[in-house]
């Protein structure tokens, strides 16, 4: 019973990251699960669903679909969307929980479908029991795989941004204000993954001088990027004036040594007893540094989700299931989080609210903050 | 790397085939992993003259974790063959298919095949290929060709005929191809005439064969391969001709060596 989660929530599936980050490129993303479970992934987790048109599908797998081995009828129902759509770029296709337990193999699927359509079809290895992170990481690098170009020139000054998705960024204007910020700091965005940015324009993504990690769904696609493209990366989100500015130093700093940094680690002295910050990893710590910066406070970043995805800070700690969250909750003088963290939070307490679209969905939507740059300030609440 | 998959009906001989082909290999000097495929998790005694190995499936129902090397699933026998074995539940329960997909999975996040670096590795398949997860060892990436072992009895043959067609079905996908026939006598009358005419019917060639010989149980009674036991024997030779046939194609720059 280990990983039980008897009063909190979790987090988005593997197959939400897929969805969310494959999300505005154009292309149809077809999760092989059974009929009715599209809301799960394309309406609960997903705010774009309700401004405008989405390709997010579900094969609509049956139960003796699943037990006899089916493929045929999911590749025939893949196909004919396909070609009803007329217009995708691309097709991705997921699993679920169902056909991990059958062993459906989506890569000779994919290599099916692409003979049978023509068009790029991308095999993603989602099982419904990892994070959300999981699904982003494999999307953004079986993408930059696919079409991103080689035969692109370096520009001076533009800034790749990394893991831009409404799973951690919702649709309150973060993004936007990340890409503002960074004009402001002198940069041009070449392209964002994958919130604003066409796939065209993600496909000339090797011109950009320096890529800027907002979320650890997306550490392994800069880590990709350099190591295919030599660009280096950074990886923090610019929370308040002081680590923004620090941020953005660092940035020009990888641009001019080509090498690779985690400001968001590294501007922090952090403190083992101090408030517990939780959540994905690249976002907490860069709030850690907002307020060890602005507000004398230093504090432990707590990361609930997989290890093998986030950072760890000095005194940072991996609380992978309830018990551990409650058990360092309980020593904590203050706890930041997400507001379905609270049941587990010991009365007394100082408890800050800070809503997390892959948390909690729609749930607190509304309560969502923009803590970019100087927003910082006046949005989040004295401790 | 020569990365061969062995199939055929229950009680033929597949195990036996499998882990004297591993043996000669290994005479010859190669590198060699066998990934037993089947719950019964015996795909690899001979080769380890009897000593336990603990399958994957059961590591992971016993220590609820992933292990941290392949050294806490796999052994080295003779001739220092690797021996894997997914094992899998008890007969009548759970999913023996789902276990050799979880296996293969954990093999590559273990990096088996960078660390080792094989020459040959053998896939010892449970009979038919009854669900997604006995197709899992032909899928792309792992076994490349496919041998069917069969004697000249009728279901036998049949079960021979039903494997070449569910890998023909998959053509499609890029999965292995079947590359022959082994014949693993059973004193059927006209056996071998039987053998060689369902292997003309499905355009294969009879890539072994292997005589009846009660050195092979001898030695199995010892724990060891007949190959181990005695290279000089006729049904050694044939091992070793098989391997040495397998080398000549799939690894030309070995068998200069």
């Amino acid at each position: 019973m280990k990983a039980l989660s008897t009063v909190i929530s979790i987090h988005s599936s593997d197959t939400a990251g897929v969805c969310s980050a494959l999300y505005e490129l154009g292309g149809m993303t077809v999760v092989h699960d059974a009929s009715g479970c599209n809301s799960t992934y394309a309406t609960h987790d997903e705010p774009r669903w309700y401004e405008g048109n989405g390709m997010v599908y579900i094969s609509a797998l049956t139960e003796a679909e699943a037990i006899m081995g089916d493929d045929d009828a999911f590749v025939t129902r893949v196909v004919r969307a396909a070609e009803d759509l007329g217009t995708c770029r691309f097709i991705a296709i997921c699993g679920s929980p169902m056909p991990m337990m059958v062993g459906t193999d989506f890569d000779a699927l994919a290599k099916i479908i692409a003979e049978r359509t023509s068009l790029p079809v991308i095999p993603l290895h989602t099982n419904g029991m990892r994070s959300y992170l999981a699904g982003m990481a494999e999307s953004f690098t079986a993408l930059a795989e696919r079409f991103c170009r080689e035969d692109v020139q370096k520009c001076p000054g533009t800034v790749n941004v990394l893991g831009a998705t409404p799973l951690d960024f919702s649709v309150n204007g973060q993004v936007e204000s990340i890409c503002s910020w960074l004009r402001e700091e002198g940069f041009r965005v070449r392209s964002c993954w994958a919130m604003g940015s066409s796939l065209d324009e993600l496909s000339l993504a090797a011109g950009a001088e320096v890529d800027l990690v907002i979320s650890s769904g997306a550490l392994a696609l800069g880590a990709y990027f350099e190591r295919r493209f030599g660009i280096p990366f950074v990886a923090g989100v610019p929370v308040g004036e002081k680590f923004a500015a620090f941020l953005a130093e660092a940035l020009r700093e990888a641009a001019r040594s080509g090498r690779s940094s985690r400001p968001c680690l590294d501007c922090r002295r952090g403190d083992p007893a101090g408030p517990g910050v939780i959540g994905e990893t690249v976002m907490s710590a860069s709030i850690a540094c907002a307020l060890e910066l602005e507000r004398a406070l230093p504090c432990r970043v707590l990361d609930p989700l997989e290890p093998e995805f986030g950072l760890r800070g000095p005194g940072d700690l991996s609380v992978p299931d309830e018990a551990a969250v409650a058990s360092v909750f309980a020593g904590a003088p203050a706890v930041i989080g997400d507001p379905l963290y609270r049941p587990v939070v010991p009365a007394g307490t100082p408890f800050i609210a800070l809503p997390h679209e892959a948390f909690s969905g729609r749930c607190f939507r509304k309560g969502m903050k923009n803590l970019i740059g100087r927003n910082f300030a006046k949005e989040f609440p004295s401790c | 790397m020569l990365k061969i998959a062995i199939y055929g009906k229950g009680g033929i001989g597949k195990s036996t085939v499998t882990s004297n082909l591993a043996a000669a290999f290994a005479l010859r000097g190669l590198r060699v992993i066998q990934i037993g495929c089947d719950p019964k998790a015996d795909s690899t005694v001979n080769l380890l003259h009897g000593e336990p190995l603990t399958p994957v499936m059961n590591f992971l129902e016993t220590h609820d974790r992933d292990p941290e090397s392949v050294d806490e699933i796999a052994k080295k026998g003779f001739g220092g063959v690797l021996c894997i074995e997914t094992g899998g539940p008890t007969p009548g329960l759970g999913c023996a298919g789902r276990g050799i997909v979880t296996t293969f999975a954990l093999l590559e996040s273990l990096e088996l095949f960078e660390t080792f670096r094989p020459d040959v590795v053998l896939y010892d398949v449970l009979g038919d290929v009854v669900c997604g997860g006995f197709a899992a060892p032909i899928r792309e990436g792992y076994a490349s060709q496919v041998l069917i072992v069969t004697s000249g009895e009728k279901m036998a043959l049949y079960a021979a005929g039903n494997i070449k067609r569910a890998v023909d079905n998959f053509a499609d996908r890029g999965y292995a191809r079947v590359r022959g026939v082994i014949l693993n006598r059973r004193m059927v009358e006209n056996e071998e005439e039987k053998v060689r005419a369902f292997a003309e019917a499905n355009d294969l060639p009879v890539v072994a064969d292997i005589p009846r010989s009660n050195d092979i149980i001898r030695f199995e009674d010892m724990g060891k391969t007949v190959v181990e036991g005695d290279p000089a024997l006729p049904v050694s030779k044939a091992f070793l001709a098989l391997a040495d046939l397998l080398v000549r194609e799939g690894l030309p720059e070995k068998s200069k060596e």
